[in-house]
């Protein structure tokens, strides 16, 4: 019998392409990235949009452009280590980061223990969030994707799958924390931690129906965001027409941050739909929860995927509102060319995913509450064309 | 055109009309523990169902375009999208994956909870055939 299976391993063997199992002392390397190009027009000059502002009028690249490589390797059959490295441009630089860098433990056929550098499980597509290949869009709805800017946390968690007659559900639950790490607001990046981070989510995989994943990631927030601006206010009103000040405009101290998301996805190969719902609430902010969504809907034409997504974000009486028109064309089976034209209007005197900086805030907070001096809060919109390319091997 | 090319042409032609109408065959060890259903085979090759080992194909040969059509209903870059999902976001490898039907066979035979798909033609008496694909 040993004979026997020697002879059909080796026979396996010689006849095999590279391995591409962890069995012990294997390993597999695979990359993914994007190449892509965005415009922002419609807005006065200068005005930025995005998640890290770098959105504009400008053809600019590093919004959208970012490049990866991880590599699993098989310590034994059930221990592994993945690495994962990405390069993408955060806020006006481009930074190499490690986004992943975790020992796995298959503890049985269906359970996985992790523990070490993780992907934070926010929302639908936070642990794909920088592989453009795993969505439909060149930019990921704005709306969802700019509420929390945490990628990644030091911890453990555990994935438990169980296979169904129809699909499988997947349960996955995670703790940690993420300290030090940046968070882009009013055209600055500010220190903020994450302590007590614990997550939970569900997910039902149905061969027929689609994917239903509904996600809870709660985290102590503790950061100070600060503004240097110039005062337009004379004293005894302020400090004096021209004087510079340093304001706060946001101090959490180990407040607790809550963000639930709801998402449900459809592909049967010819008609494809993505949903996500999301609702984050900061306790002591002063602040309502702020709630946003997407509904993307689109049908295959041979290798084509023209789609189109509406897109909505409501903020304590604000709101930002969105239409997405894009064309994909599958080049090959790991490569997709997309273009796509987004409309975004905001209305109430609300900034969106609009930059608006520190003295702006604050000529608009002294005109709120004044009604004389500063500048009252206007509505921004936006014409904002991307093309490019995303691939993976 | 000369006669030994036209001969030739024609050998490839009637190779591939056999190749289309060929059934595929997914085959399990003869000592195999369980005989799983269409659905557990889905899962098997898609990573969710570890119970069995899965044998994939490197190439994407009709035989592989024809067990994917017929067991999980996805096509070559569905099935391609389907697993960088699962790489990139840490939750699965693809699975081992081997030569040609010949390799496929004889790894089948030679492990007890090795599941595979063949072109019905490359099966022998070394494993046992679960059911087939047309």
């Amino acid at each position: 019998m040993t004979a026997l299976r020697v002879a059909g391993l080796a026979a396996v063997c010689l006849a095999a392409t590279p391995a591409f199992a962890l069995e012990q002392g294997e390993h597999r390397f695979n990359g993914f990235g994007t190449v892509g190009f965005t415009h922002l027009g419609g807005e006065d000059d200068g005005r930025s949009y995005g998640i890290q502002g770098q959105t504009n009028d400008s053809w600019r690249g590093d919004q959208l452009s970012k490049f990866g490589a991880q590599l699993s390797y098989g310590i034994t059959d059930t221990l592994g280590v993945t690495v994962q490295a990405t390069a993408k441009a955060q806020q006006d630089e481009w930074k190499a980061n490690l986004e992943w860098a975790y020992l796995s433990l298959q503890a049985n056929d269906q359970l996985m223990l992790r523990a070490g550098r993780l992907r934070s499980p926010v929302y639908m597509y936070s642990e794909s969030l920088d592989v453009g290949y795993s969505y439909p869009w060149l930019r990921l709805p704005d709306e969802v994707y700019s509420q929390v800017q945490l990628t990644n946390y030091e911890g453990i968690d555990a994935v438990y799958t169980v296979p169904l007659s129809y699909g499988s559900v997947t349960l996955q639950l995670a703790g940690g924390q993420a300290k030090n790490r940046d968070y882009y607001a009013y055209d600055e990046q500010f220190d903020i931690d994450y302590g007590n981070l614990f997550g939970a989510s569900i997910s039902l995989a149905t061969n027929d129906f689609g994917t239903l994943r509904i996600g809870y990631v709660e985290a102590d927030i503790k950061t100070d965001i600060t503004g240097n601006v110039i005062s337009i206010l004379p004293v005894p009103f302020g400090p004096g027409i021209g004087v510079a000040e340093q304001r706060s405009l946001l101090a959490l101290d180990k407040s607790k941050g809550k963000f639930t998301s709801i998402g449900y996805q459809y592909d049967n190969g010819t008609w494809i739909s993505s949903n996500e719902w999301t609702s984050r609430l900061i306790e002591n902010d002063g602040m309502e929860a702020i709630d946003s969504f997407y509904l993307m809907g689109g049908r295959r034409f041979g290798d084509l995927l023209p789609h189109v997504t509406y897109a909505q974000l409501d903020d304590n009486g604000g709101r930002q509102s969105s239409w997405t028109l894009g064309l994909n064309y599958q080049a090959t089976p790991t490569v997709v060319v997309k273009g796509e034209y987004k409309r975004v209007d905001t209305k109430n005197g609300f900034d969106g995913v609009f930059t608006r900086n520190a003295q702006e805030l604050y000529e608009n907070e002294v005109f709120e509450r004044t009604g004389m001096a500063g500048t009252p809060a206007r509505n921004y919109d936006g014409d904002i064309v991307s093309v490019g390319v995303d691939f993976v091997f | 055109m000369k006669a030994s090319t036209r001969i030739l042409c024609g050998a490839a032609l009637v190779g591939m009309v056999t190749l289309a109408q060929a059934e595929v065959a997914v085959i399990v060890n003869p000592a195999a523990a369980k005989a799983p259903s269409q659905s557990d085979v889905a899962n098997i090759f898609l990573g969710k169902d570890k119970s069995m080992k899965g044998v994939d194909q490197a190439g994407w040969t009709p035989a592989k375009e024809a067990f994917y059509a017929g067991v999980t209903s996805k096509n070559e870059s569905q099935l391609k999208s389907y697993w960088s999902g699962l790489i990139f976001t840490g939750k699965g490898q693809p699975l081992p994956s081997v030569a040609d039907d010949a390799a496929v066979v004889a790894k089948v035979a030679a492990e007890a909870d090795a599941i595979g798909y063949v072109d019905s033609s490359a099966v022998n008496g070394s494993v046992k055939v679960l059911f087939t694909l047309p």
